[in-house]
Parts: structure tokens; sequence; C-alpha cells
């Protein structure tokens, strides 16, 4: 089959490689029929996450046709169209069972490379590096799916693929990042980053109640995504953010902040400046410039969401949230735990996350769709691939 | 030796615990179960039962390099599992599984702990270049491979990886 390989700092190829196999007996293997980028991708494309290999095959955001069946699965069947999570959850372990999937504790095949950085292995993900387990990845003709009962969800018959295909990954994490607000009622949210997972949170706090989203960035194109969805934009190099989240909390500042930028935050000024030669040099792996303006705009006793992909910060302003007694909730996304309400929700459109498909392209195409999404040309906000 | 740069990952003498949602005696069938054990360790060695007791173990190293061994299970507690290596074992070893109930409902506590007796001296720096996989990685893998079967009938894999992975080095 044709997959999208990574062989190297900003080098991918769609090369010829094996058709994947059943292994396990809850295995299904899928016919992708859309994958789609994630800012996640970003990070290991600019070489920001170590132990990728040569050849590894991309994508972790999904959906498709089943077409093979191991043995003993029995919810799912061949010809079913299921979106699928991008963190790999047996549905069994204590943790699965306590609806934090991405930390299973069984589904990670290399644990050994991941216990000595996080004392823990955590759960395995597709295309995520060898010490997320080195699965491969969606962006081909086929993908095996592990644990397939747990991990594959039908979609619902006059639900549309490009509504399902983000249902993988970008919404699940918007969603459980504006759970973690525990929303009441009078609430202002404030959203760092208009990607596919900030403007998926933006919708999901308004879908829990909030009072007022407010939603952060530089494009103007994402930033009119965020309007549409109704949000009130900022456009962080124009305002002082700070003071303009003053403005619109009263001086209280918005109840909860949520971090969906990660690790190579765009910034200005001095502290950018730092962060990105020191980035440069490999003395530091993040830029951090929306996770430190989140934790100063977040009003006392708020909560601090952190959807962002983050390695080893170095300079970490901790005082910020002892000081001010702020929760900090953080996770890689739990998708299974809101899968099944994600689809009801889009089926009664109160989510539209099809509003982040902004460009097609066939497989072949996929290095051209990852530049698009990188530099965000032509108002790419997801580049998505029909293989 | 200095507690700061002591690394405890090189250490020939190697333990790791993990904790299952099951019941002892449940944990304890399925880890005598002797396909379980060749599963298990597959990543280290290949171990080939012999009867209920004995299992015939033969570890790759690099460079085709082969070493090759015996293992007697011991009789013991209820509660526990020891087994050794017989007279003649290319690398000495002994291990001792210990099975605690979990706080709550957390289920069982395996502590699992092996001791290798490498020739030339009990080092694990030596061991690790012997078998290529420092002796905390054979324990951890092993126990870790054994709560994903214990819990779910099947071990994660990636092998035979048939997608694109050409054993291409790490970037
Ligand atoms: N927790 C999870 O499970 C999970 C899942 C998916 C993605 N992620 C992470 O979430 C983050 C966002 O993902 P995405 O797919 O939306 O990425 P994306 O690259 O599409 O979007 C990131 C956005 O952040 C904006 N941004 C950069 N600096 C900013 C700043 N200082 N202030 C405000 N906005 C800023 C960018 O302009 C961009 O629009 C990434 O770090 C990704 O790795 C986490
Ligand atoms: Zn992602
Ligand atoms: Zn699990």
């Amino acid at each position: 089959m044709r997959a999208l390989c990574w062989n190297g700092v900003n080098d991918l190829r769609v090369e010829t490689v094996a058709d994947p196999e059943i292994l396990n007996l809850r295995d299904v293997i899928l016919k992708v029929r859309l994958t789609t980028t994630c800012g996640s991708d970003l990070h290991l494309i600019d070489g920001l996450i170590p132990t990728m290999r040569e050849g590894d095959v991309l994508g972790h955001e999904f959906m498709g046709e089943i077409v093979d069946v191991g043995r003993e699965v029995t919810k799912v069947k061949r010809g079913d169209r299921v979106v699928v999570p991008s963190f790999i959850a047996c549905g069994q372990c204590w943790y699965c069972q306590h609806d934090q999937y991405s930390l299973c504790d069984t589904s990670h095949p290399k644990p050994e490379l991941q216990e000595p950085l996080l004392g823990y292995p955590t759960g395995g993900i597709y295309a995520y590096s060898h010490a997320f387990g080195g699965y491969a990845g969606s962006h081909a003709e086929y993908v095996r799916v592990p644990f397939a009962d747990t991990d594959c969800f039908l979609v619902p018959d006059g639900l549309s693929d490009e509504n399902a295909l983000f249902i993988s990954d970008a919404a699940p994490t918007g969603f459980m990042g504006a759970d973690f607000c525990n929303i009441q009622r009078g609430d202002v949210i404030a959203v760092w980053g208009c990607g596919g997972v900030g403007l998926m949170a933006q919708q999901s706090a308004m879908i829990l109640g909030a009072e007022r989203v407010i939603a952060i960035d530089r494009y103007p194109e994402r930033l009119a995504q965020a309007e549409a969805f109704g949000a009130i934009p900022l456009d962080y190099t124009k305002v002082d953010v700070i003071e303009a989240l003053k403005e619109l909390t009263g001086g209280r500042g918005p109840d909860a902040c949520i971090d969906a930028v990660g690790m190579e935050a765009d910034g200005t000024g001095v502290q950018h400046a730092y962060d990105r030669v020191k980035q440069a040099l490999y003395l530091e792996s993040d830029r951090g410039a929306a996770l430190r303006q989140a934790m100063l705009a977040v009003r006392k006793g708020g909560t601090l969401s952190i959807l962002g992909v983050y390695a080893l910060m170095d300079k970490f302003p901790l005082g910020l949230l002892m000081n001010k007694g702020v929760t900090v909730r953080t996770a890689q996304q739990h998708g299974q735990a809101y899968v099944p309400r994600l689809l009801e929700h889009a089926q009664r459109g109160e989510l539209t996350p099809a509003a982040l498909a902004t460009h097609r392209f066939s497989l072949e195409e996929s290095p051209k769709g990852y530049h698009m999404f990188k530099h965000k040309e032509d108002g790419c906000l997801r580049a998505v691939f029909a293989p | 030796m200095n507690a700061v740069t002591h690394d405890s990952s090189l250490d020939a003498d190697a333990r790791a615990a993990v904790t299952i949602g099951r019941p002892a005696d449940e944990l304890r069938t399925l880890w005598l179960r002797p396909d379980t054990q060749s599963r298990i360790w597959s990543h280290f060695a290949d171990v080939t039962p012999i009867d209920e007791r004995t299992a015939e173990w033969v570890a790759h190293g690099p460079a085709g390099g082969e070493y090759r061994w015996r293992t007697e299970l011991a009789a013991g507690g209820t509660n526990e599992l020891r087994w050794s290596s017989s007279d003649g074992a290319d690398v000495a070893n002994a291990g001792v599984l210990v099975f605690q109930p979990a706080p709550g409902d957390r289920g069982t506590e395996l502590h699992l702990d092996v001791r290798f007796d490498p020739p030339g001296g009990p080092l694990g720096q030596a061991l690790s270049k012997l078998f290529h996989l420092v002796p905390r990685e054979i324990v951890l893998k092993a126990l870790y491979k054994f709560r994903a079967l214990a819990l779910t009938g099947e071990i994660p894999t990636t092998d035979p990886q048939p997608a694109a992975r050409k054993g291409g080095t790490d970037r």
C-alpha cells in the first residue's frame, strides 16, 4: 500500500510499504477513508519529539471502513464505518475503567522506552514516536486498529465523513479540555490557540454552558472561524491579551484558561526571542509563551486546562499557580470517554467539526498538505487526506 | 556506591512491580502456564517448558551470542514463586515473584526480583552488553506483558511490523 512516511526533520515522503495485518485477536484492519494533520505532528516533523524512526508512517486522526476482523472482535464487523481515537486503549485495565483511556496500562508495546522518561508508561498511540508505542499511523491506505471493540465507534448514518473524522482527536481533545474546566453558570473561558483543538475546545465550552468564550490567536481566518462559532476573537499581536481579558471579565480574569497551543507557541517580545534561541540550540524543548500568559491571566482560584503538548520546560513560573490557588488539569486525550457523546452533539449540529476541513488532498499530495498546514498557507486549518 | 550517581537500572539484581486487577490465585495459574512463560520473556530469551517445573532458556546476545540455562521451580509458599538456574548455566540467575493483595479494589501486586550472576562478576553493565538489554528492562517488560495478558488476553505488539518500520535508526 501507499503511506506517508517520516524520514527525518521536515522530510516526508509517500512510499510503498507492506500492508498491515491482524496481529492480535481483537485487531481490525481499517481501510482509511479520511485522515488528517494535527498540530502534534508538527512537533514530530520539526524534530522536537525524540525516538522517531526513519520510515515511520504518520497520522493519528482518522476514520474508515473495517475490512478485516480478528477472531475475538464481537461488537464491530466488516463494512462498518467507524471513527477511532488516537490513543489505543484496552477497555479492561484500571485506567480504562476510570475513563483515563490515554493512560491505558496494557496497550504500549515498548514500555521500557517510556518508563525511564515518565516513571510509568502511558497507553500507546498511532504514529507518535517509539517512546509512545511505535504503532504505524493512518496516513496510509490501511491501518491496523487493536482492541477494536473498545476503540472503533460506529459513525451514525447521516453524519458525514468530515464531521466524524475530527471526533478521532481534535474534538475529544477540545471537549476534554472544556470538561476539565468544570464549567458553572456565568463562567468565562479563554482559549489560547484557534487550531483544530482550540476551536473544538471553544465549541465544547459553549455546549457545556459557558457564559462567554474568548479565543486567542494571530491568524485572521482562524479567529474568524472562532467568531463564527460564537467566541470573542482576540489577536495577540494587536492587543495586550492580559489587559483585554481583564476588560472582558470586569477585572476578574477568566474562570478557566485552556492552552491549545503547545510547545511551539509564537510570541512577541523578549521572552519569545529567548525561547526561540534556546529551542534552536536544543537547550530547551519548549517555547511556552501561551502557557505563561494563561497562567497570568487566569483568575484567582481558577482552572488552567492544558491540552498543548509539552516536553520538559525548564522555566515554569510555578509561583503564579501556587499563589493564585490555580487548579491545573491536563492529559493526552481520553477520547473513548467522549466519542459517543460527541457523535450525538455532531448529529444535532451543536458540534460542527467539518468546519476544520479547509483543504483536501489525495494521499500522494500529503507532503504538500503538511507544508500548507504547517505554514498556514491559504487559511489552511487542517489538511485532510483521502487515500 | 555514591547514592546520587547510582543507576539502579544497571544493577544485576533487577526488581519491578505491577498491580493487576485480578485475584492472586488466577494470576499464579496464568503465570505457571507454559505458553505464558515463553510469551512474556520473548524479548529476552526463548523459553521452552520441559515439564511442570523445568524450563530451557536461550538468550540471544548481540553479534549472534547465545546463552543457555535451565531453570527449576522451587517448592515455596502460596504467595510466591521461586526459581533458579541449574548447574552449568551460561548466565546463572535466580528469580522470585511475590503476590500481595493490593489496597482497596486494586487487585494483586506482583513483585518480581531477578538476580543475574554473569561470568566475570555480578555487574549489570556486563550483563547489558551480553543481552543488549539492561536487567531492569528485562524484568519490567516481562511484568508489563504479563499484566496485559492477564487483563486482555493478549500482549501488545507491532512485531512483525508490516507497515514501513524499516528498522531505521532513531532520529
Ligand atoms: N492533549 C492531547 O491529547 C492533544 C491532542 C491533539 C493535539 N494536542 C496539542 O494541542 C496543540 C494544538 O493542536 P492543533 O492541532 O490545534 O495545532 P495547530 O498548530 O493547528 O494550532 C495551534 C494554534 O496556536 C496558535 N498560537 C501559537 N502561539 C500562540 C500564542 N502565543 N497565543 C495564542 N495562540 C497561539 C497558532 O497560531 C495556531 O493557530 C498542539 O500542541 C498539539 O500537539 C494535544
Ligand atoms: Zn493529535
Ligand atoms: Zn486499558
